[in-house]
């Protein structure tokens, strides 16, 4: 029992930061029809941020979160302005290969700056974890999940509960009809990607201290998110979080249970039946179904 | 008239050759090296490419290569094996280069293999999977000991010396880690012992804990293991240490990188390893270090190394070949006996072998301490 308990809090955290991430593709989608692929880059910012930051400048730890996360705000504005704002009236092509050109661009900028050395970086607490049992809980494991719950928490308020949320959300369903009803297109869509790089800038922060800070941490992570927001349903924000949690708790029980060297295609066997069976995910709706 | 123009025309245009033959025989002779410059490897691709160069400097300044000065002519390869296949290609359009310097992930040189036994010119390498000098390639030269040595070493201390017998092994699927795995299986079975735990792993994986949990659950009491990727290492170790599960460890070389033991930090105090390269396990690999040390400011480690004498002993070849001809350089490589490297003693077997043994160190609260080198006949 001890080792499933163990499995099952390792699995959860992992698939947190695949849910925040994940949760960046969807918002990107639903505003813009587009998939990011630089999103992967935006944790991987997040990270290089906090080098920046806690390692470089020797900020406290929170002060360096807070700056970390006000320079994700400032780079999704431009991230924006410079890959989608030019062509947001193309079809969705260009905007693809536009991202993919920005991913490329931000990996080689990084390695440029900073070199391929992995970096390390402490984690938000002194204390490594603690035993609950046979359990070991780590710290950052559980700072992951309790800052994944927080926010998905908050994004719900945000979006339920506030008129922006709902202006946002007007946007992302009809752009027409919400231009015609006086909400601000370009502003709300600047504001997806506004948040869409704080979630994958957090997940970066979040899970550096597990996987050290280097330029391809975010590429691996992505892949798994995407397949991830896929098993949940692409564009349903539910959907993310729960393919997320799904895809981290499947990886570390295939693991575990079955081999450890096809971790990986645990989850994209996953993806492959859910495409086969069920192609709008879990919590998707079907295309005819769709009002 | 005519005759003297046309006389006066001749001269210039021999008096033009003249000037021009002395700016031939002063171009530079081109060594190929493929090395990642990007990519989960690109920090160890930079620290050959350091080596490398060091070497390049070392010989030039000695008088060069047949009398000309020698230039590193590199290629990325992205860490990855298609990227590999595309910077040896790239570099083997250049006729002018003789001779190349490959790359220290056995996978790689799979990857080329083919390409470099269709060139036939001599490639240097740092890979240790046994097969690459087994599987009846005349031009792959390799600069550190293989791994039957790694896992006849990793099995004879940790038997002999630490006096363990329920063995876990956790090793990269990758070519390296799993003939790593093999070799050390069949070594301890040689021995009469059957390993707990057999453990493999894919590269570049975020979590350990199903791995650590393993290690844990088997009831070992020594773990031998084959890491490709020092992130992946430092991940493992630092897991497996909050899981309260504290065993001996014999690894091999990547335990005991730089990069490595600043990823992991403590979680690899008090680990053993194994490792082609130590600075103080001989005069030539402290020299090394020393002259590494002062020119770019960090610890030198196998990665720079292997590269260093790779060049090394590459120009000696053709300065003792006397020629740029493929099959005389691969002689005169093989001709090699007794020449001190950073890495050890040369003695090139008819397989391209160049070395035979290993060190042995342990990780004493962060600093790398020496233990003994164990070298081999055969």
């Amino acid at each position: 029992m001890g080792i499933v308990l163990q499995l099952l809090f390792s699995g959860l955290a992992i698939g947190s930061i695949y849910a925040l991430v994940a949760l960046g593709f969807v918002l990107i989608y639903r505003a813009t029809n587009v998939v990011n692929f630089a999103q992967g880059d935006f944790a991987m910012l997040g990270a290089f941020a906090m080098v920046v930051t806690v390692v470089d400048l020797g900020l406290p730890y929170g002060l360096g979160i807070v700056i970390a996360l006000l320079g994700m705000l400032v780079f999704g504005a431009l991230f924006n302005l410079g890959v989608y704002y030019p062509l947001r009236n193309r079809s969705f092509l260009p905007v693809i290969i536009s991202t993919i050109g920005a991913s490329i661009l931000l990996e080689n900028g990084v390695l440029a700056a900073y070199g391929p050395h992995p970096k390390n970086l402490k984690g938000m607490f002194s204390i490594k974890g603690f035993d609950i049992g046979p359990v070991f809980l780590d710290s950052q494991y559980l700072l992951i999940l309790a800052v994944t719950a927080v926010m998905v928490w908050l994004e719900y308020l945000f979006f339920e509960r506030t008129l922006l949320g709902k202006k946002m959300q007007a946007t992302s369903q009809d752009k027409e009809m919400a231009s015609l009803l006086g909400i601000p297109i370009a502003l709300m869509i600047m504001l997806t990607f506004v948040n869409s790089a704080m979630l994958g800038g957090l997940a970066g922060i979040l899970v550096a201290p597990v996987i050290f800070v280097s330029v391809g941490m975010g590429s691996n992570i992505a892949l798994k998110a995407f397949a991830a927001s896929i098993i949940g349903g692409f564009g349903d924000v539910r959907g993310a979080i729960g393919g997320g949690f799904a895809l981290g708790i499947v990886e570390t029980f295939g693991a575990a249970y079955i081999s450890v060297p096809y971790k990986d295609a645990f989850g994209f066997l996953v993806l492959f039946v859910f495409l086969l069976f069920r192609p709008q995910g879990i919590f998707g709706e079907r295309i005819a179904e769709k009002a | 008239m005519r005759s003297s123009l046309v006389f006066l025309s001749l001269a210039l245009i021999a008096g033009g050759l003249c000037g021009w033959t002395p700016a031939l025989a002063a171009e530079p002779l081109k060594i190929g090296m493929v090395t990642s410059i990007t990519g989960v490897g690109a920090e160890s691709g930079l620290y050959q490419k350091q080596g490398a160069q060091l070497a390049v400097e070392a010989v030039n300044k000695a008088g060069g290569v047949l009398g000309r000065q020698v230039e590193l002519v590199t290629e990325d390869d992205q860490t990855t094996n298609p990227g590999t296949v595309l910077a040896f290609s790239k570099l083997a359009g250049d006729r002018s280069i003789p001779a190349f310097i490959g790359e220290i992930r056995s996978t790689q040189l799979h990857a080329i293999e083919p390409d470099v036994r269709k060139l036939g010119k001599p490639v240097m390498i740092g890979g240790t999977d046994p097969v690459l000098t087994h599987m009846d390639e005349p031009w792959f030269f390799r600069f550190r000991p293989n791994d039957t040595y790694s896992a006849r070493v990793i099995a004879d201390y940790g038997v002999n010396v630490l006096g363990k017998k329920k063995w876990a092994i956790v090793h990269s699927t990758d070519a390296f880690g799993t003939n790593g795995m093999k070799n050390l299986v069949a070594d301890l079975k040689a021995r009469g012992i059957e390993p707990v735990l057999v453990q493999g792993y894919t590269n570049k994986s975020e979590d350990f804990t199903p791995v650590a949990l393993a290690v844990k659950q088997s009831g070992a009491d020594v773990m031998g293991t084959y890491f490709t990727y020092e992130a992946d290492l430092g991940i493992f170790a630092k897991q497996l240490a909050q899981l309260g599960v504290r065993i001996a460890w014999v690894g091999s070389p990547s335990t005991v990188t730089v990069t490595a033991m600043n990823l992991a930090g403590e979680a690899l105090y008090g680990t053993f390893a194994v490792t082609d390269f130590n600075r103080d396990s001989s005069a030539a690999a402290k020299s090394y270090a020393a002259r590494y040390e002062a020119a770019y400011h960090v610890s030198p480690d196998i990665f720079s190394s292997w590269a260093y004498d790779a060049v090394t002993v590459l120009c000696l070849a053709i300065n003792n070949a006397k020629s740029l001809e493929p099959e005389k350089i691969r002689q005169a490589i093989l001709a090699v006996k007794g020449f001190p490297g950073a890495e050890g003693t040369y003695n090139f077997d008819k397989n391209g072998d160049g070395l035979h043994g290993y060190n042995i160190v342990r990780n004493r609260n962060g600093t790398i301490v020496f233990d003994k080198h164990i070298e081999f006949k055969d």
